[in-house]
């Protein structure tokens, strides 16, 4: 039992799919929650995510109008965003691993291939709870740091002038960029 | 030596955990069995939720089939990209495989002019196919040679257009 109060929580589900929509709340509200908002789009999200301040967004990527993507970005990155600390999970029928560094580039915290499972989410879930990852900023990018796990095992030079030691994530880093390139 | 962008590392406090409390040791079976039952009292709706999917599938299609333009392709897309993602949790696993076939026909052809609409029509129709016969099973031969066609003549097509560029 983990004993975690997910009733304290405040979560948005965005989905332009109704019958998805459904079947996350029904898993959340099972696992305790009770403030749970939806929205069928990026515009009603972003306003959702300024009226209601939601802990934890859960995101789906293809929609009409904006996209998940677009949407994570502008939460990270645009002047006006009220929390670009949000961690945002990315749920998505990609499964391809173009999409997951796509995800990850623009700023989701987590991907979720579907079709979810009641498994998947609560590890995802407890995933941005337990492991927060440190937020980074450069030239080009503002957003949960792109590698997964702190690790003993990393064993390369040290990369970064802050002195942040981790290992690399997976998926395997695009080499042209030189501060996501596999060292070890 | 080149000279590299500043990069700013830092964490922001732990919210989340500061809300929820408690502490973790491994999965809470219990919530997942809570959750699990009920996923089991939605079953009765996803049929009635896989033929709404499937009928905005035909819809878009039909509007594809009217006029081939970026929206209409788009809204293709994302009816075929819905299929793909939540059939198999309403339990028709081979009409995800169908929507993943037409998803990849879209994908690697850029050009919605590109797509063969008989292709298109093909999935469609053998989306519904499974669906009408209620084929839930995904050993089901005769609906896995039709999968499988499916499959072999997006390749195809994705291939002639491959070698066109």
């Amino acid at each position: 039992m983990s004993g975690y109060r997910f009733d304290r929580l405040k979560i948005l589900v965005v989905d332009d799919n109704q019958h998805m929509r459904k079947l996350v709340v029904t898993i959340l509200q099972a696992f305790g929650a009770i403030q749970i908002y939806e929205a069928n789009d990026g515009e009603s999200a972003w306003t959702t995510l300024r009226d209601a301040n939601p802990d934890v967004v859960l995101l789906d990527w293809q929609m009409d109008g904006m996209s998940g993507l677009d949407f994570v970005r502008m939460v990270r990155t645009s002047p006006q965003t009220p929390n670009p600390f949000v961690p945002v999970i990315m749920l998505t029928g990609h499964t391809h691993i173009d999409h997951v560094r796509q995800a990850r580039d623009a700023g989701a915290n987590e991907f979720l291939a579907k079709p979810v499972s009641v498994k998947a989410i609560l590890t995802r879930l407890i995933s941005v709870i337990e492991h927060p990852r440190p937020f980074v900023r450069t030239e080009n990018y503002f957003g949960p740091c792109r590698r997964r796990r702190a690790s003993e095992e990393y064993r390369g030079p040290e990369r970064r002038s802050t002195g942040v030691t981790t290992s690399l994530d997976d998926p395997p880093e695009p080499a042209q960029d030189k501060h996501f390139e596999r060292t070890s | 030596m080149t000279k590299e962008s500043p990069i700013e590392v830092f964490m922001p406090p732990n919210i989340l955990k500061t809300k929820v409390g408690g502490t973790i040791a491994g999965l809470d079976m219990a919530a997942i069995k809570r959750a699990e039952a009920a996923m089991e009292t939605l079953k009765v709706e996803f049929t009635d939720w896989i033929a709404k999917d499937i009928a905005r599938l035909g819809e878009v299609r039909d509007a594809f089939a009217a006029a081939k333009a970026q929206g209409t392709g788009d809204d293709l897309f994302r009816a075929s990209h819905d299929l793909k993602g939540q059939a198999a949790t309403f339990e028709y696993p081979l009409i995800a495989r169908v929507a993943s076939s037409l998803c990849k026909l879209f994908d690697e052809l850029k050009s919605h002019d590109a797509i063969p609409h008989a292709i298109v029509d093909a999935h469609v129709d053998a989306i519904r196919v499974i669906f009408r016969e209620k084929i839930k099973d995904i050993s089901n031969h005769t609906a896995l040679a039709l999968v499988e066609a499916l499959e072999a003549r997006v390749r195809e097509a994705v291939e002639r257009a491959s070698h066109k560029d």
